[in-house]
C-alpha cells in the first residue's frame, strides 16, 4: 500500500503540480474581494483537487500501470482504495489551506462568524467529493474513456433533473433547517457519497480484467 | 514441489478460447511456452497471476491455489510483462523506492547491482527509455525481490543480441537454486533452446505438445529421403511432410526410421513451426 501512495504522490508532483499552483493564485484571488462575489474562486481549488485522483487513474491506464499492477502484491482492493487515499489527502489539505485564506478573508472584512465559516467548509467539503466520487466507479470499471462519457451522462441526468425539479418545484421551499443540521446534513452528504463510490469502486473494479 | 501446476484450465473470449490447458512446471526446471501470435501465451500469464478470471480449471502457484491469498503468492512470484507498466515519469530510483514499499523482500543491493549491469541510468524518466530498456527494468524489478518463480512474458522482445545473450545467462544462473522456476514465453525460439528444460507448443489455445526439451529433440528427427521410402514408415510417426521433386523432407519419430536413411537433428523452432503448419 506504502508503494502505491509513494507512487501516486510521485505522479502527482509531476502531472498535477499546475493544479495545486492554480489552486494558490485562486486562493490569492479570493482575497481580492472580500464579499461573496469572489467565492468561485474559493470553491473552485477544492474542485480541482476532486480531479486529481481521476487524472492520475487516466495515467496509471495509459502507462498500463492498471495491468502491471495486477502482477504486484496488491489486492484489487488496494488498488482503488490507493486513489481515494490520495483524494482524501490532496482535498483535505487544499480544504485546509481554502479555510484559512477563509477565515482570514473574513477576518479582515470584520465579518467572522464561526456559524457561517463551519457551514462554508461544510458545503465546500461536500461539493469536493462529489466530483471524484461520481466519476471514479465508472473509471474503474469501464476504463477511462468510457468512464468519462458515464460521467457526462450523469452530469446531464443531473441537470436534467435539476431542472424538472426547479419546473415542478417554482414555488420555491424554504428549508426549515437550522444551520447546525444543514451542515451536518452537508458532511454526511459529502462523507456518504464518497464512502458509497469508494465501496462500489472496489465491487466495480473486482468484476473488470485489467489484461 | 511443483512451481507451477495448470489443470484444464478454460477461459472462452469471442474470438479465441484457451482450451483445456494442463501443464506442469516442476522446481527448479525452465518451461518455455512456445506459440504464434494469440495462441494464447499472454493469456495464460495473466490466468495464472488471477488478471483474467478463469472459466474453469485449477492453478496452484508454488503449492497454493491461485484463488488462496493471491497476494502472498505475487511476494514469491516475479513478473514481466510484454509491455513494462511502470508510469512513465518515474525514474530507476523512483521505482525502487516504490517497489521498497510494495514488496516485503524488496532487495535493493540486488537492484542496484542489476541496474548497474544493465547500463540503466539513474535519473531519467521510464517515458525516455527505449523499449529493450525498459524490458531490462521489468527484469530488474522481478529479479530484486526474493522471488522464486518467474513468469516472463516475451522478456527479450526488443533486446539486441548481446544484452539477450546476458539476460538468459541471468534465467539460466537464477535456476541454479533448486526452489527456483521460470516459465517463459518467448518468440525468440532460439533463446528458449538455450534455457529451458520443458517446451510446451501452443497454437490457438490448444497445447500441442509439452515435454522435456531433450527429450523432444532426441525424439524427433528430420529425414530427407524418396517418396517411397517415406511411404514404408508408420504413418503415426511421420509428423510433417513436404514434398518437392528432388525428394521428400519429412520430420518423424525417430524410433520408427530404419537404420540407412539420412536423419539429421532437428530444432525447436523447426520442430514447433511443422507442427503448427501440419495442424492447419
Amino acid at each position: 500500500m506504502k508503494g502505491l501512495l509513494l507512487k501516486d504522490f510521485y505522479m502527482a508532483a509531476k502531472y498535477c503540480r499546475t493544479y495545486i499552483l492554480i489552486g494558490i493564485v485562486f486562493i490569492a484571488v479570493s482575497f481580492a474581494g472580500t464579499s461573496g462575489e469572489n467565492m468561485f474562486f474559493v470553491f473552485y481549488p477544492c474542485l480541482l483537487c476532486g480531479m486529481i485522483p481521476v487524472n492520475l487513474l487516466a495515467y496509471d491506464e495509459r502507462s498500463r500501470w492498471l495491468e502491471y499492477s495486477g502482477t504486484l502484491p496488491y489486492t484489487k482492493a488496494q488498488i482503488v482504495s490507493g486513489k481515494y487515499l490520495v483524494g482524501i489527502i490532496v482535498q483535505g489539505a487544499m480544504l485546509i489551506a481554502v479555510g484559512i485564506a477563509q477565515a482570514a478573508r473574513m477576518n479582515l472584512a470584520g465579518s467572522f462568524q464561526f456559524g457561517d465559516f463551519a457551514l462554508f467548509m461544510a458545503t465546500i467539503f461536500a461539493m469536493a467529493t462529489i466530483t471524484s466520487s461520481i466519476t471514479l466507479p465508472f473509471m474503474f470499471r469501464w476504463g477511462v474513456e468510457k468512464g468519462r462519457i458515464a460521467y457526462y451522462c450523469m452530469i446531464g441526468f443531473v441537470c436534467a433533473a435539476g431542472y424538472l425539479g426547479s419546473v415542478f418545484f417554482t414555488g420555491g421551499t424554504q428549508l426549515a433547517v437550522s444551520r447546525g443540521v444543514l451542515m451536518a446534513l452537508l458532511c454526511l452528504a459529502g462523507a456518504g457519497v464518497y464512502a458509497i463510490s469508494w465501496f462500489a469502486s472496489i465491487a466495480m473494479y473486482q468484476k473488470r480484467e485489467v489484461a | 514441489m511443483n512451481a507451477l501446476e495448470i489443470k484444464n484450465l478454460t477461459k472462452s473470449f469471442p474470438d479465441f478460447s484457451l482450451d483445456h490447458l494442463s501443464l506442469t512446471l516442476p522446481s527448479g526446471c525452465v518451461m518455455g511456452l512456445i506459440g504464434e501470435n494469440g495462441a494464447g501465451k499472454s493469456t495464460t500469464i495473466r490466468l495464472i497471476l488471477g488478471m483474467l478470471h478463469q472459466d474453469a480449471g485449477t492453478i496452484t502457484i508454488l503449492g497454493r491455489d491461485n484463488h488462496e491469498n493471491i497476494r502472498l503468492t505475487k511476494e514469491e512470484v516475479g513478473v514481466v510483462l510484454d509491455e513494462v507498466g511502470l508510469p512513465e515519469c518515474l525514474n530507476t530510483r523512483q521505482v525502487g523506492k516504490v517497489m521498497a514499499g510494495t514488496f516485503r523482500n524488496w532487495n535493493q543491493q540486488e537492484y542496484d547491482r542489476i541496474l548497474e549491469k544493465f547500463n540503466l541510468p539513474q535519473g531519467k524518466p521510464f517515458k525516455t527509455f527505449s523499449r529493450g530498456m525498459k524490458m531490462k527494468l521489468g527484469i530488474a524489478v522481478a529479479m530484486s525481490h526474493g522471488a522464486k518463480l518467474l513468469l516472463l512474458d516475451e522478456p527479450t522482445g526488443g533486446l539486441d543480441p548481446v544484452v539477450r545473450d546476458e539476460v538468459v545467462e541471468m534465467f539460466s544462473d537464477f535456476t541454479r537454486d533448486e526452489n527456483h522456476s521460470i516459465l517463459i514465453s518467448s518468440h525468440i525460439v532460439s533463446d528458449l533452446e538455450k534455457l529451458c528444460d520443458y517446451i510446451a507448443f501452443l497454437h490457438k489455445g490448444k497445447l500441442l505438445l509439452c515435454e522435456e526439451k531433450d527429450q523432444l529433440l532426441a525424439e524427433y528427427g528430420m529425414l530427407h529421403c524418396a517418396a517411397h521410402q517415406l511411404e514404408a514408415i508408420d504413418p503415426d510417426a511421420v509428423i510433417y511432410r513436404k514434398s518437392s521433386p528432388y525428394g521428400v523432407q519429412a520430420i518423424v519419430k525417430r524410433q520408427a526410421v530404419p537404420d540407412g536413411l539420412p536423419l539429421s537433428p532437428i530444432s525447436i523452432e523447426e520442430l514447433f513451426v511443422f507442427m503448427v503448419k501440419e495442424e492447419r
